[in-house]
């Protein structure tokens, strides 16, 4: 009676685990790829929800009784008239707000300074303005997902001062 | 005497790496699936819109439609103000609902699949009476904010 294995079952045994081992590290491999560009994309995902949140949260407590918005070739301020005067600066690779700092870190991504800017007159002498800052990767703007969208609606006083418009 | 593998053997085999790779597919797809569905919830940008939209609605009595129903769609006709329907389009809102907060049973077939997936993943562990959910239409795609009302 025969027992154990012939020297041909274990080399085309350990030929079968070689491969299966080999496509596994491959998807292995390939994840960490994934993982790393994932990592940075979700510190930019965080930054751009806390970016959000610090300038919508001094929009909520404080009034914003003026806004204006300049820009040169190499960054584009937002002058912010609340109870605290407050800036908001955007250049390429990082947006500061309040004196801090938020650089982008995915390599391949640019904040843009030609920004989408509306402001709309509301019944009730209330206002809504929106303002985005758009993300390009690799030099596009093909998603909404990564923009910075800000909303401000607030009651019109006789210090309200806005930019009806902005052209880029 | 015996050479090579039995039949039986290489199905074993075959079988048990098929099943193995089958499991680790649908274990990668299913988490790519929930990371893609989160993107669409709750983005900061659109739950301040919902809190602005909620303020604005207040005014004009969003209180009169919390009236015990589960689920509540609400328009713009609701409402006497004609700047209702410029804030849906500058939010791009598509449809607007006043929910009981803490639902758990309803008509789920009333619903598109997309809004009954966002509410199960809502937690309610707030004392909120209502939440106002908004289901935007970014590029194409269903994106879902919500926040808290309080019944006065």
């Amino acid at each position: 009676m025969r027992k154990g294995f012939t020297i041909l079952e274990l080399l085309i045994s350990i030929a079968l685990i070689s491969v299966v081992l080999l496509l596994l590290l491959r998807v292995m491999m390939a994840l960490e790829v994934i993982n790393h560009d994932t990592s940075y994309a979700s510190d930019d995902e965080i930054a751009r929800t806390e970016i959000i949140q610090n300038i919508e949260s001094d929009f909520i407590r404080q009034h914003l009784n003026g806004l204006q918005i300049e820009k040169n070739n190499e960054q584009i301020v937002f002058y912010l008239d609340m109870d605290e005067d407050k800036q908001l600066i955007v250049s390429k690779n990082s947006i500061t707000y309040d004196g801090e700092v938020f650089s982008i870190k995915s390599v391949n991504a640019q904040y843009g300074l030609c920004i989408d800017y509306t402001y709309t007159d509301l019944e009730n002498d209330y206002y809504l303005i929106n303002f985005t800052i758009p993300v390009y990767i690799d030099g596009e703007n093909t998603t909404s997902r990564d923009d910075l969208i800000f909303t401000y609606m607030g009651l019109k006083n006789e210090y309200s001062s806005y930019p009806n418009e902005f052209v880029c | 005497m015996k050479k090579g593998f039995a039949l039986l053997e290489t199905i074993i085999v075959i079988t048990f790496v098929t099943v193995s790779l089958l499991l680790l597919y649908g274990t990668f797809t299913s988490m790519i699936d929930n990371s893609r569905k989160n993107i669409l919830y709750d983005d900061a940008s659109n739950i301040y819109r919902m809190y602005y939209l909620k303020e604005y609605l207040e005014l004009y009595d969003l209180q009169n439609y919390m009236d015990g129903v589960d689920i509540r769609e609400i328009t713009c006709e609701d409402f006497s103000t004609n700047s209702c329907s410029l804030l849906f389009d500058e939010f791009e809102l598509e449809h607007l609902y006043l929910v009981k907060y803490g639902l758990k049973d309803y008509q789920e077939s009333n619903y598109s699949s997309t809004f009954n997936q966002y509410l199960y993943s809502l937690s309610n562990e707030s004392d909120y009476s209502y939440r106002l959910v908004g289901e935007f239409i970014i590029e194409d795609e269903y994106h879902y904010a919500s926040i808290g009302v309080m019944k006065e």
